[in-house]
């Protein structure tokens, strides 16, 4: 026998019971459009939120004071020996960084004229527009400090500027920042929010000022950018050294982007694995109906079966034939829930634009794929059943 | 036909046709078991995350330093506002009428040292009520002393993990445990409990408020506690606390007062959207199931013509014809939803005996809505095909003639 046919007889077998395929497709075909579906919005999530940390850049080592297994807190506790402004500016001086932005964060009322806004106020170092990538839409990033003392310069966040200003010209301007004035050097792009967190309704004022505003000696956190001549190993070592031989001791935790990325993804692709897993769920039952479905066949077709023994067909070519038709009904419903779930994932774009959708052609050949192997497994049980049939008793089926 | 003679008649069908049934049965019931493992373990994750943080009664009131406009998201957390929330605050709050405690709550990171070992500790600066409101006792010694809030006094009590760090477990009460230049002694040692997924208690060292701002060379606290006479005065202490605190601090707001069941109600609410999702996602399977049945019917429909042909020549209306497929298809969907409940049930309790801390409940909603929409989908797909046997005129279905399906 040929392979063209193979496939004629096993397309004749799957058209000539055309309800029955149908269904049999509809159920592998619903399996898979889960499948695809979760796949593409679980796949989209870990690009959102693998982009929202590589925004700020993926050169970043974060340093933050104390060491201890909780991680993560330090730097809002207090602590007897403090990551102090000190320490971030003599990093300014190592080999291959770039920038430093040593951090604090807090919250207040802003002022302005008759209005009051209870938002966030992050101290920051000057350097910060440029190692965080922040664009400025009018006027100046904040200055660098001159000999130990910065002016009392403020730099908006986009929100807070429509909220306080209603979008009039900020620049010059004195507000209030928790009971001191500041002048409103700059005002920021908008940036969306980042995590629940929203970057626009920020004040940014210079760190030292900040650390008087907030009565504290300790940063909660320095951000330096290395070069990219160097990998982040190398100079999360370099800033180790530096800071026991000032500490005397390593009391404070250091994580580099990359080390935050990879971990980030690892547990965002177990998610998405996840996600996909209860998708299969629909697919395995898909499966069961291929099985019943195609049992029944060879029970039905034992006449055509006995036939084909009778005249020279080995069982293995008939074991052939059924695990074909198995194939092809998986290969039909992959189809069809491919075009499902793009349908669907079209239909929820259209009315959910802000979800993060990813649906990547190498997902659907793996749908492909994956039902490839659905139709094989399920087919082997019956295609057997057909192929031990003895040849002359499915003859005598009528 | 009686109703006990449909279902005997329905369970030799489904008991001839046995390989037949058992897919049937084993696809419902994985849709079933699917639906009821998974929210399952959503409403067993709800249950452990509220009993994680549910650490204080409905009674305490949480005040945190600094203030944001934006309500619903996180509150500022972070600690830090323009102008500290100090002991003097705490002090005039205890005196407003409703209020019945506070504890304040000063918390920082140090390096503690005892018989030569070091060791990163987080140190908590707070008073003897603090431990009424998280419920925590001693095992061996005394909790803090009542001392006035300015009051420093070097004495501590340890977490039984420090215990069995530092000391490895000897005789600890009365001893010293030094931090930087100042010492403090041991006067007690708490019980292993309170493993919060917030601060776990078993990994702290505790000394009076006073203590820990010398010690950390602070004016503000992190947060201050505040425990109600009665739990329905959330409200009107609220307003007075934001109102004191507004006069002593120039006329500025600059507080943020929480419940406890505020941040959890946040939780709860996604813990158990995300439940009904996964048990919606586990649903599809079960209209995956309702096509086999459909399919499964077609079949039997076409098998069974001349059957068909006999029962409406003896007599039975196209009513009696549609019910006889119908109930079969119902009959089978309960016998596969009843196997799905037996192995959902038995998966979960399986888990619950590996992993005991994890609660696993199903809840009653997926209990039945699984029940539910298995029967109704089997109702639904069986429609067409019972429709179409009922259809059937008798004298074609005699002869066994159908059109093929």
């Amino acid at each position: 026998m040929y392979s063209s046919d193979y496939l004629k007889l096993t397309l004749r077998a799957v058209a000539t019971s055309k309800m029955r395929s149908l269904l049999t497709i509809l159920g592998i075909g619903i399996g898979i459009a889960a499948v695809v579906m979760l796949t593409s919005l679980g796949e989209g999530l870990r690009f959102y939120v693998l982009d929202n940390f590589s925004q700020f850049g993926s050169r970043i080592v974060a340093i933050n004071p104390g060491k201890t297994q909780t991680g993560g807190m330090g730097g809002l506790m207090s602590s007897t020996r403090p990551l102090t402004l000190e320490d971030s500016n003599s990093m300014k001086s190592l080999p291959h960084v770039e920038y430093v932005v040593p951090l604090v964060q807090g919250a207040g009322a802003i002022e302005y004229k008759q209005r009051v806004r209870n938002t966030d106020i992050l101290a920051v170092g000057s350097d910060m527009n440029l190692a965080w990538r922040f664009p400025l839409i009018m006027g100046r990033a904040l200055p660098s400090e001159e000999a130990g003392y910065s002016q009392p310069f403020a730099v908006l966040g986009y929100k807070v500027w429509r909220e306080l200003f209603s979008g009039a010209n900020p620049l010059g301007e004195f507000i209030r920042v928790g009971s001191e004035r500041y002048r409103v050097v700059g005002v920021l792009a908008e940036k969306g929010q980042m995590l629940g967190f929203d970057l626009d309704d920020i004040v940014y004022i210079p760190i030292d000022r900040g650390l008087a505003l907030f009565n504290r000696v300790g940063l909660m956190e320095v951000d330096v950018v290395y070069h990219p001549t160097v990998n982040a190993e190398e100079i999360a070592s370099i800033l180790r050294r530096h800071l026991i031989l000032r500490h005397g001791a390593e009391d404070f935790n250091l994580i580099t982007q990359d080390q935050m990325l990879v971990s980030l993804d690892r547990i965002l692709g177990i998610l998405s694995i996840a996600i996909a897993g209860l998708g299969g769920i629909s697919l395995l039952v898909g499966a069961i109906g291929i099985v019943t479905i195609m049992l029944t066949t060879v029970r039905e077709r034992r006449a055509e079966i006995g036939l084909f023994r009778a005249l020279g067909a080995t069982s293995r070519q008939i074991l052939l034939l059924f695990i074909g038709e198995a194939i092809l009904l998986a290969i039909l419903g992959a189809i069809a829930g491919i075009f499902l779930a793009g349908v669907l994932l079209m239909l929820l774009f259209y009315f959910v634009p802000e979800l993060p959708i990813s649906l990547h052609p190498i997902y659907l050949l793996l749908a492909l794929g994956l039902s490839v192997v659905v139709g094989l497994a399920a087919g082997v049980l019956p295609a057997r059943h057909a192929a031990q049939m003895s040849p002359v008793y499915a003859l005598q089926a009528e | 036909m009686q109703g006990l003679d449909l279902l005997r008649f329905n369970l030799r069908l489904i008991s001839r046709q046995w390989f037949r049934t058992l897919m049937v049965l084993l696809a419902t019931a994985v849709g079933v078991a699917a639906v009821l493992l998974l929210t399952g373990l959503g409403e067993g994750a709800r249950r452990f995350v509220l009993s994680e943080f549910a650490l204080l009664g409905n009674d305490v009131l949480i005040v945190l330093p600094g203030r944001k406009e934006t309500s619903g998201g996180l509150p500022p957390l972070t600690g830090e506002g323009a102008r500290d929330l100090t002991l003097e605050d705490a002090e005039a709050i205890n005196r407003l009428s409703g209020v019945k405690d506070v504890a304040p709550l000063v918390v920082g990171l140090t390096t503690v040292t005892a018989h030569g070992l070091n060791r990163e500790q987080m140190v908590v600066g707070t008073t003897e009520s603090f431990f009424n409101v998280r419920g925590l006792n001693v095992q061996q010694g005394q909790l803090l002393p009542k001392l006035d809030l300015q009051r420093p006094e070097p004495v501590c009590v340890i977490g039984t993990r420090v215990w069995k760090e530092i000391f490895a477990g000897r005789p600890v009460l009365g001893q010293w445990l030094r931090t930087g230049e100042r010492r403090y002694r041991i006067i007690g040692v708490l019980e292993e409990k309170g493993v919060g997924l917030g601060t776990d208690m078993r990994d702290v060292v505790i000394v009076p408020v006073a203590s820990a701002m010398q010690l950390f060379n602070t004016s503000g606290l992190f947060r201050l506690f505040i425990k109600l006479q009665h739990p329905s005065q959330v409200e009107q202490v609220t307003t007075r606390v934001e109102q004191l605190i507004q006069q002593r601090h120039g006329g500025e707001l600059d507080i943020t007062v929480i419940t406890q069941d505020a941040v959890l109600g946040v939780f709860n609410n996604i813990l158990q959207i995300l439940t009904l999702a996964v048990g919606a996602i586990a649903a599809i399977s079960l209209i995956v199931a309702g096509i086999l049945i459909m399919n499964i019917m077609l079949i039997s429909v076409s098998q069974r013509t001349s059957e068909i042909g006999l029962l409406k020549a003896l007599g039975a209306s196209a009513a009696l014809i549609r019910l006889i497929f119908l109930s079969e298809a119902l009959l089978l969907s309960l016998l596969g939803a009843l196997l799905g409940i037996a192995i959902g049930f038995s998966l979960l309790w399986l888990g619950h005996s590996i992993w005991p801390e994890f609660p696993v409940a199903v809840p009653l909603w997926a209990l039945f809505g699984a029940l539910f929409l298995a029967l109704f989908v089997a109702g639904l797909f069986a429609w067409l095909p019972a429709s179409k046997a009922a259809s059937l005129p008798p004298v074609l279905a005699l002869r066994g003639e159908t059109s093929d399906v």
